[in-house]
């Protein structure tokens, strides 16, 4: 275990959101530098409409920071790349392409073999716990099911990183439980350095080595940080999980 | 009866199970029986309007008119029996839908992958998409002269206005999000177009074609009705100056038929190529 590695690192970022006019002008993050270990599960927590996926979405690539920087093995990140995997609140699947195209499609546009890559994407689908779905397409698939292809893709292109964007946002409280079990279960089986950005304590709680909780409005700031010492599997209701979620409620003001 | 009256549910369920009123509900809730009363009952006015009023002279019956298609199947028309003036147009449709999508699907794919392309034909599109395909008919008989060349001409005009709409629509209103996540997986430029640009507009795209191809029949018929020696709009000129509404009828009948028959060989060609598009429930 090389725990001290330093894998991702923002300094001073900052984004502003221009309106079209230019006249007005939205500041959506203010500062906000932190480091993500090698291995390490990153959640951070905030209310909606507080910079979250923004600074996630800095972190991929697709935004471009208004100041600071992001450092990926400390080199500067330029645009979005298959170092960083993201799955995505809204699944985002390839609706034309199967649960097996999906997932093998980073390796595809690498030009690796055919048989190579369906080994690679067979493992994941199996570690996702959707084998005999390979061939279904994503409309024919739940909601849990297709964020299992979501996260199955992005594992399957081995990123550095992997980022999700509230992935369970859009499930149900029974599917969206049973989703962070499975995520703690993949996640150990085999380990990445995870950034996941949610506005559950519990799921964060839940799921994280560490906790970065950020300010309830506009712009986004850092407000506190939490180690998370409990064992693995966790469980919902053990005395010290709800101690550390009752504290971390308590300092955000979220009611949640 | 004795043993019914024990059970009194049994009785209850078996009234209600055969009164008229049930049945009748049950009928109702079949819509393929609607669908035959919808078409005898069609069937029926059309004969007896046909019987009864004055327009009767050039209103045949249902049963003339099958009478007549079966004739005009048999025999010689200028030159060719039914199947070869179906044929002459739909060799028509066929060679200007082909011309028209060819070129219309093109520009719009660039159209709408290039700021700069659309600029320069945009303006120019617009002028002549409300212009109904059919006002071009003159000229292209001018240009043209009255042969295959002018009829071609009208239904390419025609198919490539919703060709053109529909790819560029198709194009530019895939999700942005489905980019994101092709770029994310280390995507370039041209693994974008072909791995989600294509295949996300492709229904759009298909759509499209499937309007061009019945906006192309009309066309055809419209050429036709103008000036034609063969086609469907020429046999049905025939029967106007035949003074023969039954011959009239039909040409319409073999048009429609025809019609329907395209759309649904298109949408299972567009089953097979598009196997991940979700159906609408009916």
């Amino acid at each position: 275990m090389t725990a001290e590695t330093v894998k991702i690192e923002c300094r001073n970022v900052s984004k502003i959101f221009k309106q079209r006019a230019g006249t007005v002008q939205i500041p959506v993050l203010d500062d906000i530098s932190l480091r993500v270990l090698e291995n390490e599960f990153l959640v951070i927590v905030g209310p909606g409409q507080c910079g979250k996926t923004t600074l996630l979405r800095i972190i991929a690539g697709f935004e471009t920071p208004t100041a600071g920087h992001v450092l990926l093995d400390g080199k500067e990140i330029s645009g979005p790349g298959p170092d960083r995997g993201m799955v995505f609140q809204k699944y985002t699947l390839f609706p034309w392409r199967t649960v097996m195209a999906n997932v093998e499609m980073g390796l595809k546009l690498r030009g690796m073999a055919k048989k190579e890559r369906r080994e690679i994407a067979g493992h994941y689908i199996q570690l996702v716990g959707l084998q005999g779905f390979e061939k279904a397409y994503p409309h024919e698939l739940s909601g849990g099911m297709k964020q299992r292809v979501g996260i199955a893709r992005a594992y399957a292109n081995d990123p550095k990183v992997l980022l999700l964007d509230e992935p369970f946002g859009q499930l149900d409280a029974q599917t969206r439980y049973l989703m962070e079990q499975e995520t703690a279960r993949i996640w150990s089986a085999e380990k990445k350095t995870v950034i996941f950005v949610t506005n559950s304590i519990d799921e964060a709680v839940y799921l994280a080595d560490r906790i970065i909780t950020l300010e309830g409005k506009l712009p986004g700031r850092v407000k506190s940080s939490y180690t998370v010492h409990l064992p693995r599997p966790r469980e919902h209701i053990d005395k010290k999980f709800l101690e550390l979620r009752h504290q971390i409620t308590e300092e955000t003001e979220l009611l949640l | 009866m004795n043993a019914a009256l024990e059970h009194p549910t049994t009785v209850q369920g078996l009234q209600r199970h055969k009164s008229p009123a049930a049945i009748l509900r049950r009928l109702l809730k079949n819509r393929y029986v609607l669908y035959l009363v919808s078409i005898s009952g069609l069937l029926l006015i059309w004969h007896f309007s046909a019987v009864n009023f004055a327009t009767s002279k050039y209103m045949p019956t249902p049963w003339m008119v099958l009478k007549e298609l079966w004739r005009i199947a048999h025999e010689n028309l200028a030159g060719k029996d039914l199947l070869g003036h179906l044929w002459s147009s739909l060799h028509r449709v066929l060679i200007g839908f082909a011309i028209g999508s060819a070129v219309g699907v093109p520009l719009g794919l660039f159209m709408a992958l290039n700021r700069y392309i659309n600029n320069l034909v945009k303006p120019v599109f617009d002028l002549i998409k409300p212009m109904p395909p059919i006002s071009w008919i003159s000229l292209a008989i001018l240009w043209f002269g009255i042969g295959e060349e002018s009829k071609v001409f009208i239904i390419a005009i025609g198919a490539f206005v919703p060709a053109l709409i529909n790819s560029y629509n198709g194009i530019r209103l895939v999700d942005p999000a489905l980019y994101d996540a092709i770029r994310m997986l280390g995507a370039n430029r041209w693994q974008t177009m072909m791995e989600v640009t294509f295949p996300a507009g492709f229904p759009a795209l298909f759509a499209g074609l499937q309007i061009s191809l019945s906006v192309a029949w009309s066309c055809v018929l419209a050429a036709e009705l103008v000036s034609a020696r063969s086609g469907m709009g020429f046999l049905i000129i025939l029967g106007m100056t035949m003074s023969n509404p039954s011959m009239i009828l039909s040409g319409m009948v073999v048009i429609a038929v025809t019609a329907y028959l395209i759309t649904v060989v298109l949408s299972k060609v567009e089953k097979w190529v598009c196997p991940w598009k979700v159906e609408l429930p009916q």
